[in-house]
């Protein structure tokens, strides 16, 4: 006496069909939920005082090392300190709520609490000073920063992102001169300008293990 | 003060929660973004500073009265890590293994961190605020008293900050007095040339000029306050190429490592050094042939070389032998070549500790102020300083931890550490250095300086005053270069001239070699521990861990035996003795070791700390001391040495951890062993290399694996076996460069330990006079390493540049490529190591670590990189200024230390680099090559240079 | 005559051999026979105190690898030189007892030995079980678990591979495909005796769940007869495998450099001690097995002496291997070989090295003897000594070579825990609770696969089979 009826016959196609979708389903949600496009771009968090590059480095047009001044020279492009807002803020806006934390850092000599919005694991180790002085510019990474009013996250910057450059950095090189320039475009093809750059700075970006892990 | 620890240890958190990355992946895995992290910048940025970057300050540090000038590396303003100072004359960019590990007691929690009270058997903590005022208070009553029951028990130093205020404490309270006391001094030294010349004379050996040295007792390159010096003019003194390569002769009782360099050894009872150097000054004043073949060939080397020799004297040693040293040296017309004298420091005037003692006995002791040292621990035994010091109603004790003197005491006030200090010292040649602060207290501690201000009210603060002391009326800019250099140019002592006084020194009986192994008739030796030296570093965990040049032994101390005098007493390795002098006994382990003088037992000092801390031993939180406590023995009439010992073996046994385990007692294991040594770390005497220069080598084989293309750079490593003293500086360089981790001596006895460069010690030859090897072993970073071959995930890959990439991150932990390694360099994290730190509130400890390196989790594989984040930093630097590194750009941490210079590393590629030089010299060979992996490292073979007529002693 | 009287005639006329299946069996009692275990109400106590012991042994396994893994491989004895312990040996020592059954059911199939018809399921189960216990030592061995996954091609943001080169990336193939494979086949062949076990079954439940997994077996001529080409094919496909599995097992030693694993002839040398010890745990299980479930007509002792035999073969090969490594160690002159092996015999180990000489070497040599062979007590107490001396083997390969590697100055010892040793007992005792489960639960001999040996199923010949 066997337990399927005999009209489960034609439910078979049907199971093995439905099994077949349920692992197809299954990978694709993996494979875009697990991603890091999906899990790290994007991220934007609440900033103590709402600063605004698209105001400073956009409308008011401040290149970005003046406040990140240390980005040529070492692995950082240092947060600035208080002293270097107040700069301006002795005199402008000294009285907004909105800079209160920046005020009350000045006064107390306590550091403002900044949230990281771009953050390598740990275990990563990269070094702005290599990439800017080679031509590297400061939107292949961080995107239009100048037209964000809140800083967010715009590319994976997971291993296999960075490796992609790595291997073929042509398309994302600059004369380094404009590494900071966001509006900066090749008149010629990118690829193009790239190379010759590679050539004359006789760049070979290294993909060997130790160059970021160590 | 609060941004000091805040921002750095934000970074530090970052750093120890690297590996852990690869779980966060995980985490991201199910959707959501890791903990967000905060950045805190400066409100206003020091001048100079770039966040993320390291700076080097020149400062020192002082032991036993000499200073150790050092160049301290502080990343975002918290010092992480100790080199020597390449600018000054003696030390030469190199450090001791004991200053590189300082670093890690500025850190350490028990470091002491507030005062503390004893009242009625119980203690309070204080402040110095509650303190100040009080003490001040109680000073005015003293100084109204002229100081009388007024005692400062300080360590001997070289400081004149510390002697001006010693000055104005004598005009201030001139009933008070002042005592030292320091258990490995120089009493002896100072007294042998008081008997040789009247004057306290400092000897200055100059080892560039000599042809012969003979070593009595003197580890000139382990525990001479100027071995670093005396370290690399020996290994220059080696090299092939030279003329006339110096002859090393050592006589002493048991293994040091200049006994470990020497061509000709005797091992010989400590007592017998007198008798010996009696023999051979009558010898060498044309006496009848003296006994012993040794002795005989010695002389006529010594006539042969008339002032090219230096006949050098331990500290241990009577004064009547430093006497007889200074006569036949001068004699030979040695003096003024080979040596040179300058003033030493007369401790005339100064108030014997047992003499101290008896006061506080009879209750003649008011106030006690005890500037560091730690008595209590280290005094002689018969003093019974802790029972002393109950007849004193108030003792202050400044010390850095809270030790057995301090809970002594009826006070315990916090010391600042050396990088959080003003001050200034000596260097062995009289060189000035400065000392000044790498970072503010970390806790409210202070200096002996402060503290001695305070007494005698001194005009000026710390600073002000040793600026003053060091370099009165020098302009800011001569001072800007002292705090530059971290010492003042030139201002090493004169050399002075020394007439020789008349002096007859009376023989000892002799002694029957028949006696020498008889119980009662024994010889027993306190020598310093060559890590904890007297005791200070006791709680230092990376000292501890390290093994001992020669023993091979960490996290304790043994009892050290001749086999022949084990024999007789029936003791064995790794048991539990019993020493008995008079009616004082102590149960200690014992070792048995070649190269040990029957009927000499050893016994390091510095060990069995009952209050050192969570590391060393901490009674009173029932906390194991480590070792055991030689002082326990160590009496006024026997500081050095004590005659007429018993031994009693208990039975009962005691496992040693040593990371060598000598216990290959199978015969096969023992053949094996000494087979392979004579391949793996090669010796030959100069005069077979001078017949036959070219050392074998593997030629190349076929590969399965196609090997890297040879392009662009190769980096390599060069040891010179010939010049490696087996020091352990490289070792401790490495543990503080890499944040290797310590495990305890448990993990340590199941051969768990974790260090990146491991000192290999093999003996050879004979038991009485063995032949010592020492080979520093790292990762060799093979053309085609095995380990890479075998690890499933390809967490260790060959880079363009020929290193052997480790990615902590990838690893999984199969341990398989350990298993592959042929040379077992690489270490396994089997549990978590750093767990200290990731405790709340371990704030302080996480900001030793450097964050250019990631700290490694449980479960994943670590070993040497050839110091890869110097490697890309260098290259990063060079870049940016668009050139290619310079050739000895790139220092590895273990090169930059090492005082012989053993270690080169370089690119193989440039064949004008130093390291490709050292490649292809006739001497060089790599290990295990027949294996066909390509090691990167080339070795050296070390070069001794036996008398012919003893040639035949060594095996 | 009795059953055991017929064995006694007819084993003294070599000339006249035994029939595969003693008493009056019929298709009929056969069917009773195995179902009649799974169907009665309760088991024999023997079988409750088994499984409360073996299952309270698989509850120390469970609290051994939580602690394992929440704490650190440093739980076990594992150090250096010796990075490997007792997790591999335990490791080698199960997938070298998987290997009976897949070749009872496919080689000795192929071969057409029909007498492999009444053991050949319980082998196969054992196998499985085997394959779990060795299974989980490799997952749990690593250091870091949580990303053991990389071991697997997976496609990843960091467009990282698994390194090809390595041999423990084909272990991880090799094995999981032997798992995978023997499952099937195990289960294929368990299909039409679950049919049987639905159609007998007195609840509903029962019948449910026997019926769920008959996958609708009808016993129709088609069923058959794809059923039997299915399993042939199936058979054709597992056998390279039992060969394969254990090569690649032991390419984890030979590709490796260490002297005393880097050897060429550890292919055949370990696929040999493989199946000797799978066949000496297929004795010590279905010896007490046949008695506990009264199947002694069916796995008679014809079955256990062929297996005994295949024991004195396979026992014999490997101590060949033995001298043969010897030999080549003096032969080929390597220095670190030679000592390598001659520290084996005369080392600090020497005690596990003649431990197993002698249980693998000299102990299956008493098979000559028939008397000793078809002895049911002798023959238990040999396959366990057997059992004993393979996981000796393993221990004397993986232990002392690494103990002792190249440079004298990292030479040193291995000392086992007691996390070490629970957690082996641990799998021990898991893979008697499946394996009770199994006696339990499912038949343990292939009923449909027994009526074709039985004369009934050759009316037409006079007891002539085979």
């Amino acid at each position: 006496m066997n337990v399927f009826p005999r009209w489960m016959n034609a439910l078979r196609v049907l199971a093995g069909a439905s099994v077949l979708a349920a692992g197809v389903y299954v990978v694709a949600l993996f494979a875009y939920g697990g991603s890091p496009k999906t899990i790290n771009a994007g991220f934007s968090p609440e900033q103590p005082v709402p600063f605004s590059h698209a105001l400073h480095a956009g409308e008011l047009g401040l290149d970005c090392r003046y406040c990140h001044t240390t980005v040529e020279i070492a692995a950082r492009a240092a947060i600035p300190p208080t002293e270097t807002c107040m700069n301006c803020h002795l005199r402008i806006r000294t009285q907004s709520e909105l800079l209160k934390p920046v005020f009350d850092s000045w006064a107390s000599g306590e550091p403002v609490h900044w949230k990281r919005v771009h953050d390598l694991p740990d275990y990563v180790y990269f070094d702005h000073s290599a990439h800017v002085t080679r031509g590297v510019g400061c939107v292949t990474c961080h995107g239009r920063i100048d037209t964000m009013e809140r800083v967010r996250q715009e590319q994976p910057l997971s291993m296999g992102w960075c490796l992609d450059c790595h291997r073929n950095p042509a398309p994302n090189l600059r004369p380094p001169e404009f590494a900071t320039a966001m509006d900066w475009q090749p008149e010629r093809p990118a690829a193009e300008v790239g190379a010759e750059i590679m050539q004359q700075r006789h760049l070979k970006p290294s993909t060997d293990c130790s160059t970021c892990h160590r | 003060m609060s941004s000091l620890i805040r921002e750095p240890s934000d970074v530090s958190r970052r750093r120890f929660l690297q590996v852990m990355g690869a779980s966060m992946a995980l985490a991201s895995a199910s959707g959501c973004h890791w903990e967000t992290e905060e950045i805190l910048p400066f409100q206003r940025r020091p001048e100079g500073r770039v966040p993320g970057t390291t700076r080097r300050f020149a400062t020192s540090i002082e032991c036993s009265g000499v200073a150790a000038s050092l160049l301290v590396t502080s990343y975002d303003g918290r010092p992480i890590k100790i080199e020597g100072n390449p600018l000054h004359p003696l030390d030469r960019g190199a450090a001791s293994a004991r200053s590189q590990a300082a670093i890690l007691d500025l850190y350490d929690p028990d470091h002491s961190r507030g005062l503390v009270q004893a009242f009625e058997g119980a203690s309070y903590p204080r402040s110095w605020k509650e303190f100040d005022p009080w003490f001040a208070g109680h000073m005015a009553q003293v100084r109204a008293r002229k100081g009388a029951g007024l005692r400062i028990l300080s360590e001997p130093s070289s400081s004149l900050a510390l002697a001006s205020l010693r000055t104005r404490l004598a005009e201030l309270h001139p009933q008070a007095r002042w005592v030292e006391w320091e258990p490995c001094a120089r009493t002896n030294e100072i007294a042998g040339s008081k008997l040789a010349f009247g004057r306290a004379l400092r000897v200055q050996p100059r080892i560039e000029q000599v042809n012969t040295l003979v070593c009595l007792d003197a580890d000139l390159f382990g525990l001479h306050p100027a071995a670093l010096a005396n370290a690399r003019a020996f290994a220059a003194r080696r090299r092939p190429e030279e003329a006339q390569p110096l002859r090393l002769w050592v006589v002493e009782s048991s293994l040091s490592l200049t006994g470990a360099a020497a061509d000709q050894r005797l091992a010989l009872r400590d007592e017998q050094i007198l008798p010996f150097l009696l023999a051979l000054e009558a010898r060498l004043a044309g006496g009848k042939a003296a006994d012993g073949l040794f002795l005989e060939s010695l002389a006529d080397e010594l006539l042969a070389q008339r002032g090219a020799a230096l006949i050098a004297v331990g500290p241990r040693q009577p004064a009547a032998v430093h006497a007889l040293a200074h006569r036949i040296n001068a004699n030979l017309g040695n003096t003024g070549k080979t040596l040179l004298y300058s003033e030493e420091s007369d401790p005339a005037g100064v108030m014997e500790l047992g003499e101290l003692a008896r006061e506080m006995e009879a209750g003649a002791v008011e106030t006690l102020v005890v500037l560091g040292g730690n008595p209590v621990y280290d005094a002689p035994c018969e003093l019974e300083f802790r029972r002393a010091l109950r007849h004193v109603p108030l003792a202050l004790h400044l010390s850095h931890y809270r030790d057995e003197t301090s809970r002594a005491c009826t006070w315990h006030l916090p010391r600042a550490h050396a990088l959080e200090s003003w001050g200034d010292c000596a260097s062995w040649d009289g060189t000035r250095c400065l000392q000044q602060p790498l970072i503010d207290p970390i806790f409210p501690r202070r200096t002996p300086l402060e503290l001695l201000g305070a007494i005698c009210e001194a005009k000026l603060g710390a600073p002000e005053l040793v600026r003053a002391c060091v370099a009165p009326g020098a302009s800011d800019e001569q001072w800007k270069k002292i705090l530059h250099d971290g010492f003042v140019e030139g201002s090493a002592a004169r050399p002075v001239e020394a007439a020789l006084a008349s002096f007859s020194v009376p023989a000892p009986a002799p002694r029957a070699l028949a006696k020498e192994l008889r119980n009662g008739e024994l010889e027993l030796v306190f020598a310093p521990d060559r890590n904890l030296y007297d005791g200070r570093s006791a709680n230092n965990s990376w000292l501890q861990e390290t093994p001992d040049a020669i023993t091979k032994m960490t996290w304790g101390n043994a009892a050290i035996f001749a086999a022949e005098t084990a024999a007789a007493l029936g003791v064995e390795d790794s048991t539990l003795v019993k020493l008995k002098l008079g009616t004082r006994e102590l149960e200690v382990a014992a070792t048995v070791l070649p190269g040990q003088a029957p009927g000499s037992i050893t016994l390091h000092l510095g060990h069995g700390r009952s209050a050192a801390g969570l590391v060393g031993g901490l009674e009173q939180e029932n906390i194991e001391t480590v070792g055991f406590d030689a002082y326990r023995l160590r009496s006024s009439d026997a500081l050095d040495r004590a005659l007429s010992l018993e031994v009693m073996p208990t039975g009962k046994s005691r496992q040693l951890a040593r990371t060598t385990d000598p216990a290959v007692t199978d015969s096969i294991g023992r053949k094996q062993m000494e087979g392979l040594v004579e391949e793996l770390a090669r010796v030959r005497t100069l005069a077979d290399f001078r017949k036959e220069p070219g050392s074998e080598r593997e030629s190349e084989h076929e590969s399965l694996w196609n090997k890297p293309v040879a392009e662009g750079v190769r980096w390599g490593m060069a040891i010179d076996l010939n010049s490696c003293i087996g020091c352990n500086a490289c070792a401790l360089a490495c543990q503080a460069e890499n944040n290797v981790p310590v495990v305890g001596r448990e993990q340590v006895i199941r051969g768990r330990e974790m260090s990146w460069i491991r000192i290999d010690r093999y003996f050879t030859g004979p038991e009485r006079s063995p032949r010592v090897r020492f080979q520093p072993l790292t990762c060799q970073h093979c053309e085609s390493a095995p380990c890479e071959e075998v690890c499933p995930v390809a967490a260790t890959m060959h880079s363009a540049e020929g290193l052997n990439d480790m990615v902590y991150n990838r690893c999984i932990g199969t341990r398989y490529c350990a298993n592959n390694c042929p040379f077992k360099v690489r270490r396994f994290n089997y549990f978590n190591y750093h767990k200290a730190i990731e405790a709340e509130g371990a704030e302080v400890q996480r900001m030793l670590y450097n964050p250019e390196v990631t700290i490694r989790h449980r479960g994943v594989m670590e070993k040497c990189t050839f110091c890869v984040q110097r490697i890309q930093a260098a290259k990063i630097h060079a870049k940016n200024e668009g050139r290619a590194p310079a050739d000895g750009e790139i220092v590895t941490a273990c090169q930059q230390t090492c005082p012989t210079q053993a270690i080169v590393f370089g690119d193989l590629a440039d064949p004008k680099s130093r390291v490709a030089r050292l490649h292809a010299e006739s001497r060089g060979y790599a290990m295990l090559a027949e294996l066909n992996i390509g090691p990167r490292t080339t070795y050296l073979e070390k070069l001794v240079n036996p008398h012919p007529a003893l040639e035949e002693h060594d095996g | 005559m009795t059953a055991s009287a017929t064995t006694k005639v007819r084993l003294d006329e070599p000339y006249h051999r035994p029939l595969l299946i003693e008493g009056a069996e019929d298709l009929a009692s056969v069917t009773n026979r195995v179902c009649g275990v799974v169907e009665r109400p309760k088991p024999p106590r023997a079988w409750y105190i088994a499984i409360t012991i073996s299952g309270s042994m698989t509850l120390m396994l469970g609290a051994m690898v939580v602690y394992l893994i929440s704490t650190g491989v440093g739980v076990w004895g594992n150090n250096a030189p010796a990075f490997w312990g007792w997790d591999i040996v335990n490791f080698v020592f199960w997938v070298g007892i998987a290997h009976a059954g897949t070749l009872i059911s496919a080689i000795l199939f192929l071969l057409r030995q029909k007498w492999r018809t009444s053991i050949n399921r319980a082998a196969e189960a054992m196998t499985l079980f085997a394959v779990c216990c060795a299974g989980m030592y490799p997952a749990v061995h690593v250091g870091r678990i949580w990303v053991a996954y990389w071991l697997f091609p997976v496609p990843n943001q960091m467009q990282m591979w698994p390194n090809f080169r390595s041999p423990l990336l084909w272990d991880v193939f090799a094995v999981s495909t032997y798992a995978t494979v023997s499952a099937l086949f195990w289960f294929m062949g368990l299909v039409p005796d679950l049919a049987t076990l639905r159609d007998r079954a007195t609840t509903k439940l029962k019948r449910v769940l026997y019926g769920f997994f008959a996958l609708g077996w009808r016993g129709s001529a088609r069923h058959w007869q794809r059923f039997e080409r299915a399993y042939l094919l199936l058979a054709a496909l597992a056998t390279p495998l039992v060969l394969s599995v254990h090569s690649v097992v032991s390419f984890d030693f030979a590709v490796s450099q260490v002297s005393g694993w880097h050897t060429t002839i550890f292919p055949p040398y370990f696929v040999a001690g493989a199946i000797f010890s799978g066949f000496a745990m297929v004795v010590t299980v279905m010896v007490p097995a046949r008695e506990l479930f009264g199947l002694k007509e069916l796995v008679t002792l014809r079955h256990l002496e062929n297996m005994n035999k295949v024991i004195l073969a396979t026992g014999s090969m490997v101590g060949l291997a033995y001298a043969t490594e010897f030999f080549i160690a003096w032969y080929g002159g390597n220095p670190y070989e030679r000592f390598t092996f001659v520290n084996r015999a005369f080392g600090p180990y020497a005690w596990a090295y003649w431990i197993m000489i002698f249980c693998n070497v000299v102990v299956p040599q008493f098979f000559w003897s028939k008397r000793i062979r078809t002895n049911l007590w002798l023959m238990v107490v040999v396959a366990i000594l057997v059992n004993v001396g393979m996981w000796f083997e393993r221990f004397v390969i993986i232990v002392t070579s690494l103990a002792r590697t190249y440079l004298p100055s990292s030479w040193g010892y291995f000392k086992p825990t007691w996390v070490d040793v629970c957690t082996f007992a641990g799998t021990i005792g898991l893979f008697f609770t499946l394996f009770l489960l199994f006696c339990r639960f499912l038949p343990m001999v292939a009923i449909a696969e027994v009526k074709t040996v039985l004369p009934a199923a050759h009316a037409h010949k006079e007891n002539g089979h085979e």
